[in-house]
């Protein structure tokens, strides 16, 4: 067990490992934040360039309900997007890690792969595959689908455009979490009677609740702050916080309002993951003891 | 052995532990100020103070463009004949550009657009160019008086203009006929409902408003912007999207009516496998006109190879060249009809010296007019 | 010195991945099928119209290699792909070091620091990458230092740890101590237990993350943009440049490229170490057997 006394000596060996990672994301990362930080109480001259400054005017122009709105949609498509993702991984992960036997490595490997061709031109082979005059929309009107339909610029298309970018992400934890698993689990669960379902929703999801909590981290908070897919498959019902926040610096230019609107995201995020903190910062607490 | 997760505390992080965490945020915050400084931004206004660019070879050249604007061949025929190496660097808008530039990197040619470049030589960012001093530009100036002294650039002391363009409407033919209104209006056509694009520009989107309403394409002033916003308000449900991959759309079929840049034009008929399906109309309430210069920055190392560049790019077989290749105008003397052949079933992309004067250009406006403007264009773009 | 076997979990009297644990999961088999095709769609797209003899993305000719042909007579694309390998190869390796270091640090540490390292650690992924991109460059500009391939690499750097990390911890909370206590009471010590026992152990995960991390860095425009010097530029960032005037078929190229040499990449780790003798494939690791 971890509080054994055995398990207390050279314990400086892991403080110490924390301390160049933390350092590191200090100076770089928390620097670079700060400095927006700073910008968000800024002002932009006639030139269009951004100067430090003491005004609240920014956040006062977040006072205006498009940004909530745009936010909360942009909430609603990564949650869809997170579930979506880890409905697929689930069985995918199930399947190939024990079920894959010896193409298990290969498999995995497929999985990861397209990720090595780059994100806009594989987003661009969606546009082209989804477009009115494309294979995909060809293929429905044959088989009798009305003329009217689009699939380009409806939300299930940045949905799904998400869903693609993103679940590798959830795919890698959950197997890397269900390869893992010790079979006996599931196992002992059809042993005392349940069902598929119910083994997996008693046993399954719970062990690998920590590979499930990593791909959710992962999916949702960069989906929320993407733009690519609002822009290439979505309309003007799909905007995306990214995409606004991305027009504050390089459509318009006021980088004092676009540091405000993200730390208004920021803020909404951190909300969001407050509980995954919570159940860390346990995790530190019961160590600690 | 079922392995059971150990009862978890219900702990929770102590108020010390917080305290602590915050308190170490804001010192490094606190920090920062001392860190910044107010000027480190690059944004001072500089004098225009350095000497005109001498026309000599000082270095390789560092390039800084929209990717795929000009012909590569054209670029290493200048590394062949001048015995210099071109290093590429690509931006993907002005602001891009212009961040670039404010971090401390040094470029020695650009491309700004019109408006861009008036801004850059009143901050005294851009080096003099003395044409006196260059063998093919004179001719511009004398074929195109309007580009001798422009609005955006006194005596075109700071910039070359490079490629020109309109702004209209393209238009799917088989789908809705063989002409449309020949206005601004047609972009509220019903019969696109669900198939119609608008730029993803500021500028364009509040200039379509502005020019139907009759209003300075510029304006920052809150009640007019209003009022464009009211109007562009009744388009949103007829739109499909603002996109600026105006060509990709038409090209594609998802769209049957999009706000369309004329350069982008030659593009679709290249591409298309019949392209007289396609129409393409400036409008009578008033043609956005913009053009993109040459400009040599003022941090740039080697500004002298950057001018012999311009020179060499100012060659009448290069422009055809650039022109065929990228499918824009350009304001040369010799050229025009090389453009208006390339361009032959969409007469109006033509970009002719009535139209340089009495077209709308996208000019700056103060800070006030610039937040407006750009809370109107989050309005129109968010609903 | 024998090296400590992958697994730490005490295995069973038998072996178990030899019997089926239940039958075929005809479902999770099916959803895996129908998201592999869905993977592998679009870059079907993107290799056919690389060998597209027209300009186009949308409409094919006859086949064609005149853009591989335009991609290896380009100096210029061919060094930004180039840098864009070193880059994500450097960037890899300094975030898994780094974010290995940091997740064992939050899960073992008993400092008071990890509550906060936690947040740091998180924080990244809340941020949008524009924001990041706009932060750093301020950052460097603040602290003088000019763009260049060394603050391209510590901005592509900083935001990987957090992927890395968020995938380790979970492992690394999963580890069962017992093995290196067992280590130690060997008269290993601390660090010896850690290089010994900890690491191997956690060798998939780190595989995973920097397999993920490469993918990543290699195909991140935005922050590259910003950080990146005069040149080279990476490739992400010439592709991204090209939205104004079309992304040119040679990308196609680039990205057909790309997968071929990532599927040669990963076909020598599965055989390699097989044509060394070594039971099983080097990509067990990954699995763990």
């Amino acid at each position: 067990m971890k509080d054994s006394p055995r398990a207390r000596r050279g314990t400086r060996l892991w403080s110490v490992l924390l301390l160049p990672g933390t350092i590191w994301m200090t100076v770089f990362f928390l620097g670079a934040l700060g400095i927006l930080l700073l910008l968000s109480f800024g002002t932009t001259d006639d030139l269009g360039n951004p100067h430090f400054g003491h005004t609240l005017g920014n956040f006062a122009a977040l006072l205006n309900p498009i940004y909530m709105q745009v936010i909360l949609r942009s909430l609603l498509y990564a949650a869809l997007t997170s579930v979506i993702c880890l409905a697929i991984a689930y069985p995918v992960a199930y399947a190939i890690a024990l079920h894959g036997g010896r193409f298990k490595n290969a498999l995995i490997a497929a999985v990861v792969i397209p990720f090595f061709a780059n994100y806009l031109v594989r987003m661009y082979g969606w546009v082209t595959l989804l477009s009115d005059g494309g294979p995909v929309l060809s293929l429905l009107h044959h088989l009798g689908v009305p003329q009217t339909f689009k699939l380009l610029s409806t939300p299930y298309a940045v949905i799904g455009g998400l869903v693609y970018g993103f679940v590798v992400f959830m795919v890698l934890p959950v197997y890397a979490a269900l390869e893992r698993l010790d079979v006996s689990l599931i196992e002992a669960g059809r042993d005392l009677g349940g069902g598929p379902l119910t083994t997996f929703w008693r046993v399954t999801l719970p062990a690998t609740r920590q590979g499930a909590t990593a791909g959710l981290l992962l999916v949702f908070l960069p989906a929320m702050g993407d733009f690519v897919s609002a822009q290439l498959l979505g309309g003007p019902q799909q905007l995306m916080i990214g995409s606004l926040i991305q027009d504050k610096f390089f459509g318009g230019q006021d980088w004092p309002l676009g540091s405000a609107l993200t730390m208004l995201l920021m803020l909404v995020l951190l909300a969001c993951t407050s509980v995954y903190l919570r159940q860390a910062t346990r995790e530190a607490r019961e160590a600690t003891r | 052995m079922l392995l059971t997760p150990p009862p978890r505390p219900s702990g929770r992080p102590t108020r010390r532990s917080v305290l602590r965490g915050a308190a170490g945020t804001l010192l490094g915050a606190a920090a920062l100020p001392a860190l910044s400084g107010c000027g480190y931004l690059n944004t001072e206004v500089t004098a225009d103070d350095l000497p005109p660019v001498t026309p000599e070879i000082d270095g390789d050249l560092v390039y800084f463009n929209w990717a795929d604007y000009v012909d590569p061949t054209v670029l290493s025929g200048f590394c062949s004949e001048y015995k210099v190496s071109i290093t590429q660097a690509n931006y993907d808008s002005m602001e891009s550009m212009a961040a670039k530039i404010a971090a401390g990197n040094k470029y020695d040619i650009i491309f700004p657009s019109a408006k861009w470049t008036q801004r850059m030589a009143q901050a005294g960012q851009l080096r003099r160019i003395d044409r006196s001093r260059m063998v093919n530009a004179p001719a511009i100036f004398k074929g195109y008086p309007y580009f001798a002294d422009p609005w955006y650039d006194a005596d075109s002391g700071h910039s070359i203009p490079f490629s020109m363009y309109k702004t209209g409407i393209a238009w799917r033919k088989d789908k809705l006929g063989p002409a449309l209104g020949g206005s601004w209006s047609d972009l509220w056509d019903r019969r696109a409902a669900g198939y119609t694009y608008l730029l993803d520009d500021e500028d364009e989107v509040l200039g379509v408003g502005a020019l139907r309403l009759g209003y300075d394409v510029n304006t920052g002033d809150q009640h007019r912007l209003a009022r464009i916003t009211d109007l562009l308000a009744t388009v949103r449900p007829l739109l499909r999207g603002f996109s600026s991959d105006d060509y990709t759309n038409i090209l594609d079929g998802n769209a049957w009516i999009q706000h369309m840049w004329s350069g982008d034009m030659a593009a679709v008929l290249s591409q298309a496998d019949d392209a007289s399906i396609y129409g393409f109309e400036t409008c009578r309430e008033g043609t956005p006109i913009n053009s993109d210069c040459y400009a040599i920055p003022r941090d740039a190392e080697h500004p002298g190879t950057a001018l012999l560049f311009i020179d060499y790019m100012l060659r009448p077989e290069n422009v055809r060249k650039n022109i065929a290749y990228i499918g824009y105008p350009m304001p040369v003397p010799g050229t025009e009809e090389d453009y208006r052949k390339l361009v032959a079933p969409f007469p109006d992309c033509v970009v002719t010296l009535d139209d340089l004067e009495h077209g709308y250009h996208f000019g700056n406006t103060t800070a006030a007019g610039n937040q407006a403007r750009d809370a109107a264009w989050t309005q129109v773009e968010a609903g | 010195m024998t090296l400590a076997p992958p697994s730490t979990r005490p295995r069973p009297a038998f072996s178990l991945r030899r019997r089926k644990v239940e039958r075929r999961p005809r479902t999770a088999i099916a959803v895996t099928a129908l998201f592999f095709v869905f993977l592998y769609l679009p870059i079907g797209v993107v290799t056919l119209f690389s060998f597209n003899s027209k300009k186009s993305l949308t409409d094919f000719g006859t086949p064609s290699l005149r853009w591989y042909k335009a991609f290896w007579d380009d100096p210029d694309l061919t060094g930004s792909v180039v840098t864009s390998l070193q880059v994500s190869t450097v960037a890899m390796i300094g975030s898994v070091v780094l974010g290995a270091a940091l997740a064992l640090g939050l899960v073992r540490a008993r400092s008071r620091f990890g509550s906060l390292a936690n947040l740091v650690m998180l924080v990244p992924l809340v941020t949008p990458e524009i924001v990041t991109g706009v932060g750093s460059l301020l950052l460097f500009r603040g602290l003088e230092l000019t763009p260049s391939m060394g603050t391209l690499l510590v901005a592509e750097t900083t935001f990987s740890i957090s992927y890395v990390t968020v995938i380790l911890r979970s492992r690394v909370s999963a580890l069962n101590p017992e093995v290196e206590e067992a280590a130690m009471d060997l008269g290993a010590s601390r660090l010896q237990a850690l290089r010994l026992v900890t690491l191997p152990a956690l060798f998939p995960a780190l595989l995973a993350s920097a397999m993920l991390v490469f993918a990543l860095v290699f195909d991140d425009f935005v922050l590259a943009y910003f950080t990146s010097g005069v040149s080279p530029q990476p490739i992400s960032v010439r592709i991204y440049s090209e939205i104004r005037f079309g992304i040119q078929p040679s990308i196609n190229a680039v990205g057909t490229l790309m997968l071929l040499g990532s599927i040669t990449l990963i076909a020598l780790a599965l055989a390699v170490p097989r044509l060394f003798g070594r039971k099983g494939s080097g990509l067990d690791l990954l699995s763990g057997g």
